[in-house]
């Protein structure tokens, strides 16, 4: 079960993209997600898929992670390409067969928003295969500093989000074990209607619960002995370093969304 | 904020993660029933709980296949209905009618949700609303009397 889970699915590399700093790749991520919406026509959605391309060669992925990544999602991309192709009814009709009718806008809408999905579930994908999640965490300390004038506890944040990621594989695998340890009981977590499965669950997550707050009793301890006073005045091991690559990057996205703007309809 | 709230902050959004992504079997898309939702209860016992919840939600979202969309529309899901949960509570007392009152604003919520798959998807917004909402209020609905059981043995309100 725990292999299928491509999180953490952080993949060691020495490619430009891993190179870049982590701060530049969230910024970037959360920029295009809009620039996307600039896309309108053939040749503007030609150039978004061909820039995405572009960065997969970069980031020197191999295509099968990323495919692999995909495959929870080509349901919904189908879906939703299929709902458009027959509920979207504007333009001449290009199939008329029986009762099913295809109008040309409606192809070509389910094609455009199949591809802006695609993109950006792939773009996503690069940013999670080429940086740790502990860099995500320290890139977004930094970012959200300016928020700490409307006493957002940002440095309390980041690290409630590195101890978070260090016992998620912890809990998965006592998740995992008390499942087993119950289903070896005699319980059953498949079968049943959706009440039952419910029910079910009580004595998952009864000794889930003990055993984490146990954890987090002795963490806060260990802490506290070791002298944790919070945040001010602490150094780093990790250092995020803004590189001119990252100013460089950042730029790109801006031209790409000129590109864009000039050529949409 | 006290070293012990940071730790128990901490392990709420692991296992928030760890049971969502274990034991959901469709945790994203439109039609979801993400057991860790029921977690959401929590705060109505403390509202320390709030972070932990929230960055469990977040984590959970970096693990989407549509994250980009879902750590911001999600995220902002969490914080807003915990927030009018949070206010809620001050003019109602007793934890059960909280617990109802949270099911409520959630299942309403979720127009935030279906709002962000009609954006990236285009969905038609009132189905979705009504499909991610159904999923949303059996989750919690049936998540009122096993947290209320959970509560019995382990008294929320003092762990955090």
């Amino acid at each position: 079960m725990l292999e299928k889970m491509i999180f953490g699915r952080y993949i060691p590399g020495d490619s430009f993209i891993h190179r870049l700093d982590a701060r530049a790749k969230l910024l970037f991520v959360f920029f295009f997600i809009m620039v996307v919406f600039i896309a309108n026509n053939w040749i503007t959605y030609g150039i978004l898929l061909v820039f995405t391309f572009l960065i997969i060669k970069l980031s020197k992925i191999r295509l099968y992670f990323l495919i692999n990544g995909l495959k929870p999602v080509v349901f919904l991309i189908i879906f939703t390409f299929l709902l458009h192709l027959f509920f979207t009814r504007e333009g001449p009709i290009i199939l008329d067969w029986k009762f099913i009718k295809i109008y040309e806008e409606g192809l070509k809408q389910g094609i455009f928003i199949s591809i802006r999905f695609t993109v950006l579930v792939i773009l996503t994908s690069i940013l999670t295969l080429t940086t740790t999640p502990i860099s995500i965490t320290d890139a977004l300390e930094i970012l959200l500093n300016p928020l700490k004038k409307w006493k957002l506890p940002v440095h309390e944040l980041a690290l409630m989000m590195s101890i978070s990621l260090r016992f998620i594989p912890t809990l998965m695998d006592e998740t995992d074990k008390i499942m087993k340890a119950q289903m070896a009981r005699g319980s059953d977590m498949t079968t049943g209607n959706m009440k039952e499965r419910m029910n079910a669950i009580v004595p998952l997550l009864i000794p889930l619960f003990v055993s984490a707050f146990k954890r987090a009793e002795d963490l806060a301890t260990a802490m506290e002995v070791r002298g944790y006073r919070g945040g001010e005045g602490r150094t780093r091991y990790r250092k995020l370093e803004w590189a001119l690559r990252d100013t460089l990057t950042l730029l790109t996205l801006v031209v790409l969304a000129v590109i864009l703007v000039y050529f949409r309809n | 904020m006290k070293t012990k709230t940071i730790a128990v902050t901490g392990v709420i959004a692991a296992l928030y993660v760890a049971v969502s992504l274990l034991v959901a079997p469709f945790a994203f898309g439109a039609v979801q029933f993400r057991i860790a939702e029921m977690f959401n209860h929590l705060i109505v016992f403390n509202k320390k709980y709030f972070f932990g919840i929230v960055l469990g939600v977040f984590i959970t979202n970096m693990f989407s296949p549509m994250a980009a969309y879902d750590l911001i529309f999600g995220v902002a899901h969490s914080i807003i209905t915990l927030s009018l949960t949070i206010l809620a509570t001050k003019y109602v007392k007793g934890n059960i009618a909280r617990m109802v009152i949270n099911t409520v604003l959630f299942t309403f919520t979720m127009c935030i949700i279906a709002f962000e798959l009609m954006l990236a998807l285009d969905f038609p917004f009132f189905y979705t609303w009504l499909t991610v909402a159904a999923g949303e209020f059996t989750v919690l609905a049936v998540g009122i009397p096993i947290i209320i059981a959970l509560d019995k043995r382990l008294n929320f309100k003092t762990l955090i």
